[in-house]
């Protein structure tokens, strides 16, 4: 393997779940999240002569996201509110107590159903421990409008989960 | 009323100011109950999202694009393009699978002990033997995992020892004594030392982690617990001794 790709892989493979997980909850689909993210690698790899250093993780979801923006799924889901059709299904392992895995489920489906700019927001923030600033970066937002829209994500997931907790 | 400072005592949650800023946006929240609404309804969002799934790429997913990256290698040209094709291939799919066997990365054991605490978090097993004396918790983790690592009360210190169970890390079997601080649960991970590199600290899904060697062993905490009483809580784990 050449040395490029050896660093290529290095870099960007430990982040290819926070990758997928970006991609999943955007696209609530798994088959459309398995595009993305392949297309997403294939880009970062080809563009990967033009990283110079700083946070692989921020470039790689900002790529992921562009890719989720500019396919067709995006297109296709946006306004569409099923849900994840493995959502449900994949929730909880076999050791996880019943009352456990539905509660997963019903948390999984309040998320699922806030408008995407805000569960965007929210699984940057508090799953993959995004700072404001690369949310910035990652959305394109400015940093006003990323402070708000969690603001704004927070006191409605907190409402549509009611007393879920 | 209202208060215009909700966004300030957000970033603060997320810990985005510095230390001066932190102090004046904790002292406002003391007074302001609009804002420690803002704190309440944070924390509760922070759990249940701890609740939902993090999704992992399938393997089938990994296997792909191992397989797209070997087509996107640089076209070589003439008769040493035909020549090594067909052993280029193989030897580049062979170093995609070596790459995903070699021993666990320092990234992949921080994912491990977080990963770790958050499953015993949202299982609920996060106590396999309930006690708050090392003379029971010691024992049962030497022979339910062995592992003897020191094991120590801290009550008097604010981290009461509240138990003890057998978990994982990065395939391995790890001892963890589980300490409560408030209502926040800390683990101190135990497993044996195969000479990986170890993590630096960070925060990781909002759990704060640091890693430690000492004799043939490997420690980590994993915690959602404040900065300062992570920091106490580690030096007191450090400073045991058997």
């Amino acid at each position: 393997m050449d040395e490029r790709r050896r660093r290529f892989e290095a870099l960007a493979l430990p982040h290819m779940d926070a990758a997928y997980n970006l991609a999943r909850w955007l696209s609530r689909s798994p088959s459309d999240a398995d595009d993305i993210v392949q297309d997403a690698m294939l880009r970062a790899f080809r563009a990967f002569d033009g990283f110079r250093g700083g946070d692989i993780k921020a470039w790689l979801l900002t790529i992921v996201r562009n890719c989720w923006r500019s396919s067709g799924a995006a297109e296709r889901r946006r306004g569409h509110t099923e849900l994840d059709e493995d959502l449900a299904s994949e929730a909880g392992g076999p050791e996880d107590a019943a009352d456990t895995a539905s509660r997963r489920r019903r948390l999984n489906a309040a998320l699922a159903l806030l408008p995407e700019d805000f569960r965007e927001a929210l699984v940057l923030r508090e799953m993959e421990d995004m700072s404001y600033r690369e949310i910035t970066e990652i959305t394109g937002a400015p940093i006003g409008t990323v402070m708000s829209r969690l603001a704004r994500a927070r006191a409605l997931l907190r409402e549509r989960i009611g007393n879920e907790l | 009323m209202s208060c215009n400072e909700t966004l300030r005592t957000q970033s603060w949650l997320d810990g985005e100011l510095d230390d001066a800023a932190a102090v004046e946006a904790e002292r406002h929240v003391e007074t302001c109950a609009q804002c420690q609404a803002v704190v309440a309804d944070a924390a509760l969002v922070g759990d249940a999202m701890r609740g939902m799934t993090r999704h992992r790429a399938p393997a089938h997913l990994r296997t792909r694009i191992g397989a797209a990256l070997d087509r996107e290698r640089r076209p070589m040209r003439g008769f040493w393009a035909g020549a090594a094709s067909g052993g280029g291939i193989t030897a580049l799919a062979a170093g995609f699978a070596l790459f995903l066997f070699l021993p666990p990365t320092a990234a992949t054991l921080t994912q491990s002990v977080v990963d770790a605490h958050g499953r015993a978090l949202t299982t609920g097993k996060t106590i396999m033997v309930a006690s708050s004396s090392h003379h029971t918790v010691k024992p049962w983790l030497a022979a339910h995992v062995a592992i003897s690592p020191p094991v120590t009360d801290f009550a008097n210190e604010g981290f009461p020892l509240v138990g003890g169970r057998a978990d994982e890390v990065a395939g391995s079997r790890a001892a963890v004594a589980v300490y409560a601080r408030g209502r926040h649960q800390i683990d101190l991970f135990t497993w044996p030392d195969r000479g990986a590199k170890l993590p630096q600290d960070g925060m990781t899904r909002g759990f704060r982690s640091t890693f430690w060697k000492q004799g043939d062993l490997d420690y980590a905490v994993v915690s959602d617990i404040d900065a300062a009483s992570f920091a106490k809580f580690v030096t007191l784990a450090r400073a045991q001794r058997e």
